[in-house]
């Protein structure tokens, strides 16, 4: 049970950490706007991008190892995104057998967005607790209220799924035991059979989950829970000058790959309305 | 006026089939009440009733003034008695200490200052100050256990009702819930203990026993555990104090008939030998 | 068969420094054929761990003691863990974590047709019926029925009908009263006592009940923080109060009159069952009387 460690978060004192979740989540999304905003072959914009990463992690105190293990669980979407670039790019020309020059440009552009995108992105929650991390979807979705989101049962459904997350391992990992116990094998024979022999794990899960979800109702309602309506609540959020240092710095990364772009900024701006 | 009246409720899940049936008690400020029964007796039924997340088919019931028959009053009522549950995992709802805590008096819509407070007050109360923003997942049982019993004191309840929240406990844990209870008792507020120990039942004031949802027995522990034959149909046993003491009888031993905590049957045995 | 532990070490999360847990930290310990063996601590202490490494549900880690088990060495690569399972059941707390099947049938043969696939549907029928019959359920009324309708206590039996229809030789049970009223308890009790005098040979049971542990239990050890603090029979064990309190347990009922009696001066020498303490008390009587 033990074994089990929940997301990403690591947790330290640092300049990064201490920073709001919502400004967080905001100059995450602006960086990666960032990483989009680089046009083809510009890869001294890259380079600033991962300029970025390195003086937030530093910044963060957080090991560029652990950083750097998000890319290892995604290695092989990159592997396969840049041989599929590789292989059937047509345009310009050929170096050797069907690999063309801009075919090779395009992986290693693919390449470096993706990398990119996923250091920045672990960087967010490895900084950021889940329940922060949460808190801050809130606090940024509060607007939403006007058009009748519910943005309150969101942060509570988010919340409680963060909360049972661990609890349902942990009941997992013991029903597995206990099927292993009465000489369940999950380790061998084909896919059909491997799915099948989950069904004794997945039943009395399941059954659980469902008792759970009832007594948990049922501690809120005696918890005086009813809605969001005349609800308070106990944690604000509070932006500091860390929050505004980051945006400054995020805005700097833009404001330069933009002025590297100079010349290729409508083409830029494509690629975003590509990727939206 | 008694704190809590329970008159003549009847519930049934299903018709035809009543789980509860015509069951009558009151309790004081302060009181101790332990409802003890086999499984299925219909304790966690009453339980339910008690802070309004069941309402009974017939009677009411009135806790300070308000009764289970007003629709209005729910909210009243749920702030009066506080309901702690067997499995502390499925009681609380944020992964932090404090944020747990705070989730019922932010439903009832206290402003932030105020909610600090009932959350110091709370963890005081459990002895749990040093916790405030723990994880609890990393908690033992009986810390995770006192912290749902916190998250419902910051409510300020006037009745603590406990159903079997100890079941899942080590000895240390159960020490620890019994500590919280005498120091919430101190404080006037009234605990109604469901529970399998006859151990824990012992110490209450008083003791009510379910029966196929009727209330079969009540009385002192002593008025209780005296009824050998009684418990005996209904399936429950002596504490192992009185056990030990009725075998010492009838080995022909002179131990008083009304021994049935472990103090008592040593205060006995200290003056046989 | 006789399970003898040496040194056994276990680390949670072995791989990551800052996330490692040692939940054992070299235990040894010695349980023999026909013994009730109680094991003790409070939560967290690592008995957990420690039983689960009997059947293989947790593996041996490197250089971390050995386990060997009648004629299976679990440090062993080759170990038969299938053949080890089926002679060492094991029921965890919640009946709820092993009932799956549609009805109670198909549920207690599921370890059969594991552990047994060979078996003919006839014969799994019979094995099935004699479980049930064993823990006092009545096959043809009971068979069809969905386990997930029944009372508390008849899913804690079918549950244990479900481990013990492989017939093993070896039964540990993790909490096995917990949650049961004392009637319920005290008749699951009896029939661990009537499967221990059938073909379950040892039993080993993991208790917080204390009562329990000196009533029923031949020897018992005392797990706190990773180690055995003590082991012996439950009267050794339970002679040392303070090392008991200060795993964060306390003492069966027995042992605390016969402590309080001692300090009037009044020696009580007797085993801890509560017959066991009557008798000596009525002994130390007979002592003064003369």
């Amino acid at each position: 049970m033990r074994d089990v460690s929940f997301g990403s978060y690591f947790p330290a004192k640092s300049f990064v950490h201490s920073m709001d979740a919502r400004a967080k989540i905001l100059i995450a999304i602006a960086y990666m706007v960032a990483v989009f905003l680089v046009s083809a072959f510009h890869f001294l914009g890259f380079a600033a991008c991962l300029l970025f990463v390195i003086i937030s992690t530093i910044t963060a105190k957080v090991p560029f190892g652990l950083v750097l293990k998000s890319v290892k669980t995604i290695i092989f979407f990159v592997v396969f995104s840049a041989v599929l670039q590789l292989f059937f790019n047509r345009k310009g020309t050929v170096l050797f057998w069907i690999i063309t020059d801009v075919g090779l440009l395009n992986a290693g552009f693919i390449i470096a967005r993706i990398v990119l995108i996923v250091l920045g992105a672990s960087l967010l929650t490895l900084t950021t607790s889940p329940v922060e991390l949460a808190d801050g979807i809130e606090g940024l979705l509060l607007p939403l209220k006007w058009i009748k989101f519910p943005v309150h049962e969101f942060a509570l459904i988010m919340s409680i799924a963060l909360r049972f997350i661990p609890t349902l391992i942990g009941e997992t990992d013991r029903i597995i035991k206990a099927q292993k116990a009465r000489g369940a094998d999950f380790e061998s024979g084909n896919i059909f059979k491997r799915a099948k022999a989950l069904i004794p794990v997945l039943i009395p899960l399941l059954i659980s989950s469902f008792r759970r979800a009832d007594e948990l109702a049922d501690a809120m309602d005696s918890r005086c829970y009813a809605g969001s309506k005349n609800r308070t609540k106990y944690k604000k959020m509070r932006l500091t000058y860390r929050d505004l240092l980051g945006v400054l710095f995020v805005a700097g990364l833009i404001v330069g790959i933009v002025f590297l772009n100079k010349f290729y900024l409508l083409s830029g701006l494509s690629v975003i309305a590509g990727a939206l | 006026m008694p704190l809590l009246e329970v008159k003549n409720v009847s519930f049934s899940y299903v018709k035809n089939k009543q789980t509860l049936k015509d069951v009558s008690f009151s309790v004081e400020k302060g009181e101790f009440l332990a409802i003890i029964g086999h499984n299925g007796s219909g304790k966690s039924t009453l339980a339910k009733l008690l802070n309004g997340l069941l309402k009974p088919n017939s009677g009411e019931i009135i806790v300070d003034g308000y009764s289970s028959s007003d629709k209005n009053a729910v909210f009243e009522i749920r702030k009066r008695v506080g309901m702690v549950f067997q499995n502390p995992d499925n009681q609380l709802i944020a992964s932090i200490v404090e944020d747990d805590i705070a989730f019922g008096p932010e439903n009832l819509g206290l402003p932030r200052e105020e909610i600090g407070k009932r959350i110091d007050f709370a963890l005081k109360a459990v002895g749990m100050q040093d916790f405030r923003k723990a994880t609890p997942e990393r908690l033992s049982g009986g810390q995770k256990q006192r912290i749902a019993i916190a998250g419902v004191l910051a409510l300020m309840p006037q009745v603590l009702v406990l159903d079997e929240s100890t079941a899942m406990l080590d000895p240390e844990g159960r020490k620890e819930i019994a500590e919280v209870v005498d120091n919430l008792r101190e404080k006037g507020v009234a605990v109604i203990a469901i529970t399998h120990y006859m151990e824990e039942a012992v110490k209450a004031d008083k003791i009510l026993v379910l029966d196929r949802g009727e209330i079969a027995l009540s009385g002192t522990p002593k008025e209780v555990f005296a009824k050998k034959s009684e418990l005996d149909a209904l399936n429950l046993e002596l504490p192992l104090a009185g056990i030990i003491a009725d075998k010492l009888r009838a080995r022909g031993l002179n131990i008083a008939d009304d021994v049935v905590s472990d103090a008592e049957l040593a205060g006995a045995l200290w003056k046989l030998l | 068969m006789e399970i003898t532990v040496k040194d056994l070490k276990f680390t949670y999360s072995a791989k990551t420094k800052s996330l490692a847990f040692r939940a054992l930290k070299g235990v040894s310990v010695n349980i023999g054929e026909g013994e009730i063996f109680g094991i003790i601590g409070k939560t967290g202490s690592g008995k957990s761990t420690f039983i689960q490494h009997l059947n293989g549900l947790i593996k041996v880690q490197k250089d971390a003691g050995s386990i060997v088990i009648g004629e299976y060495d679990l440090t062993d690569k080759k170990c038969d863990y299938r053949s080890l399972r089926a002679k060492i059941g094991m029921m965890f707390q919640y009946p709820e974590h092993q009932l799956f099947a549609e009805t109670v049938e198909g549920d207690v043969a599921f370890a059969l047709k594991n552990f047994a696939p060979e078996l003919s549907d006839g014969e799994i029928e019979s094995r099935v019926k004699d479980a049930l019959a064993l823990t006092g359920l009545n096959y043809d009324l009971i068979k069809n029925s969905s386990p997930f309708d029944l009372s508390g206590g008849q899913k804690r039996r079918v549950a244990i009908a479900g481990v013990i229809v492989a017939k093993p030789e070896i039964l540990i049970l993790d909490e096995p009263a917990a949650g049961l009223d004392p009637k319920g308890k005290r008749e699951f009790l009896e029939l661990l006592l009537r499967l221990h005098k059938d073909f379950v040979k040892t039993i080993i049971i993991v208790s917080h009940d204390m009562n329990l542990v000196a009533e029923y239990c031949t020897n018992a050890a005392v797990f706190a923080d990773g180690k055995i603090l003590s082991c012996g029979t439950p009267k050794e064990i339970f002679s040392d109060k303070s090392l008991i309190e200060e795993s964060g347990l306390n003492v069966p009922l027995t042992a605390f009159l016969v402590e309080k009696l001692k300090e009037k001066g009044v020696l009580i020498d007797c085993d801890l069952t509560v017959d066991g303490f009557i008798d000596g008390v009525c002994r130390a009587l007979n002592l003064k009387g003369e």
